[in-house]
């Protein structure tokens, strides 16, 4: 018995071993190629925000280890504070509004009814187009002359046309407003398939018993769609956290800074100060905080798997 | 029982009529940014608005040919798009591959490197990126471009074909390998026809993001006729100033090859979105 064992054992062996280095073949390239081009500038990013480079050192050779100097120059600089918070700010409305609305789409969707998943297919036809394109249909419709004054004043909702991207006040409201367009969309998505998983008979059972449609809600789907929930939050979060597109060609940060945000700021400093260093530390500022959120949500498919 | 399908089917064309009205605002912006485009000047600068075209004026479009740049932005945005997808899928499919069929010890390290630089924003790139292709001599190069919007697909096509290749049955590669075949050929000949569907997806999604990509060619090729269509947005803007019909124009040149992709693969992008950002 031992040595019959033993044999199929030696007979598994070197299959197994081919096996294992083919795998390797078709995976390493790939898995090089992000860590060249993305791992190894990650890591270079740490080193340049610890220096005092601009372009100037940089060309001349001078550039110089400074420590924590400019993380500490950018705890004591009110512009890197107002793009800090203004980042967040959108983030979290963006998110509050995405995902309520998202939802609410999600289970009108997943209902039975003709059409229902063309129409929601059509939707997600958002996501895809290029971000300066939204960009330039939201300027459009926002301007002063722009549908969306037009359709207000004619409702009655305000008397004259608001500058929605020339007002500070109301900057930030078109920027979000655009977003939606884009985030509502793949909330409701992710969400959809969260639904489709819950089977049909919890409901009738729970009618049976009794229980009003407010209250399946939120002790039926709510709790069986919770970890859709959090992965479409964490990631929401994450993909809206580092916006760039949408806000260097709507407002490019302005006016009066309203609307800069981490990225816009990183790339200000870096790309028209030509203050490296400084550009990375706020870069990096951005990626220490999506990194705890990243961790989250690896926490989360870890668990789920 | 009468009754009852009768009253259901007038609760599925309530809910149709609702579904409806709330897409309406959804699709509304491209239905928008397509009429505007062909309005005429006088049309577009009336104060009420109009939902149709009077005659539309095509040569908004054909105006754009003539614009500086145009020609240039519009290859630009092809060389890079292509080159980009095809850099993309030789790296990214063979991998969801390899990660999907064989037994590996870094297995979970290699997921995880496809999940976390899918998470990392590109703004943290470009400094880093931009000194080290200043060292290689491609700043002000298609290359620049090309290989940084590669980064943006290869993890999202990675993620998404990694399960569609693991629900083919492994046989058919076994049999393959009786018949001669070797394990390389089998993938190319046996799989990837088999996986057409995702492939063609992948394809799509790494054209997409290539084409879409605003940051890094804003970045690395500061040149005019290196740059593609989105960087020249502010070319653009500043050029027409608030004509915004031929501003439209514009964008919808921008997202004609998008939409063309859409219409054609939408159940498939579907699938795949959900698959690529979802699941790990």
């Amino acid at each position: 018995m031992k040595s019959a064992g033993r044999k199929i054992k030696k007979q598994r062996r070197p299959k197994k071993r081919r096996r294992f280095s083919e795998g390797y073949f078709y995976t390493v390239p790939a898995v090089l190629y992000m860590l060249a081009l993305i791992g190894f500038p990650a890591i270079y990013n740490w080193k340049i925000s610890f220096e005092n480079m601009t372009i100037k050192t940089y060309n001349a050779g001078t550039t110089k280890f400074v420590g924590l100097k400019n993380y500490i120059d950018l705890f004591h600089d009110s512009a890197f504070w107002n793009a800090f918070w203004n980042t967040f700010e959108y983030t979290i409305i963006c998110l509050v509004i995405q995902f309520s609305i998202g939802l609410l789409l999600a289970i009108l969707f997943s209902k039975k009814f003709p059409m229902a998943g063309k129409l929601r297919g059509l939707l997600v036809v958002s996501w895809l187009i290029p971000a300066t394109v939204t960009a330039l249909m939201f300027k459009f419709m926002l301007s002063s002359d722009g549908i969306v004054n037009f359709l207000l004043i004619k409702a009655g909702i305000v008397d004259s046309g608001i500058g929605w991207l020339i007002d500070p006040k109301y900057a930030m409201k078109g920027l979000i407003l655009a977003n939606s367009w884009v985030g509502i969309p793949f909330n409701m998505l992710l969400l959809s398939t969260g639904l489709s998983n819950i089977p049909e008979d919890i409901y009738e059972s729970a009618q049976i018993d009794g229980a009003n449609p407010i209250q399946r809600f939120f002790f039926i789907t709510i709790p069986l769609i919770k970890s859709s929930i959090l992965a479409v939050l964490v990631l929401g979060f994450v993909y809206t956290f580092k916006v760039f597109d949408l806000v260097y060609t709507m407002t490019n940060g302005g006016p009066v800074n309203s609307t800069e945000v981490l990225s816009t700021y990183a790339y200000y400093n870096s790309f028209k100060l030509y203050e490296f260093g400084k550009g990375a530390a706020v870069a990096n500022v951005l990626f220490v905080i999506l990194f705890l959120v990243g961790l989250i949500y690896l926490r989360l498919i870890g668990k789920e798997e | 029982m009468k009754l009852l399908s009768k009253r259901s089917s007038r609760t599925k064309l309530i809910l149709l009529i609702v579904a409806i009205l709330v897409s309406i605002p959804m699709i509304f912006p491209l239905y928008w940014i397509i009429v505007n485009s062909l309005k005429s000047d006088a049309e577009i600068f009336s104060r009420v608005p109009t939902f149709l075209p009077s005659a539309p004026a095509w040569e908004n479009y054909s105006k754009q040919f003539a614009s500086p740049n145009m020609i240039s932005a519009i290859r630009s945005s092809f060389v890079v798009s292509i080159c980009s997808m095809i850099i993309s899928l030789l790296l990214s499919v063979p991998a969801a591959y390899g990660l999907a069929r064989f037994r590996m010890k870094w297995k979970k390290p290699f997921i995880m490197t496809f999940l976390v630089t899918q998470m990392l924003p590109t703004s943290l790139m470009l400094t880093p990126l931009f000194l080290i292709f200043n060292k290689l001599h491609l700043l002000n190069n298609y290359l620049s471009a090309i290989l940084s919007t590669a980064t943006i697909s290869i993890p999202f096509i990675v993620l998404i074909l990694r399960p569609i290749f693991a629900s083919i049955p492994r046989e058919l590669e076994e049999a393959a390998a009786i018949d001669g075949c070797s394990g390389f050929t089998a993938f190319i000949r046996i799989i990837l026809p088999i996986a057409k569907n995702g492939t063609v997806t992948s394809m799509c999604f790494a054209f997409v993001y290539a084409w879409n990509d605003l940051i890094y060619s804003i970045t690395f090729n500061t040149k005019d006729n290196l740059r593609p269509l989105t960087t020249m947005v502010y070319n653009f803007l500043n050029l027409y100033g608030t004509h915004w019909n031929m501003i439209m124009a514009y964008g919808v040149i921008m997202v004609l090859p998008v939409l063309i992709m859409f219409i054609f693969l939408q159940r498939y992008i579907v699938e795949g979105l959900v698959a690529g950002s979802v699941k790990g």
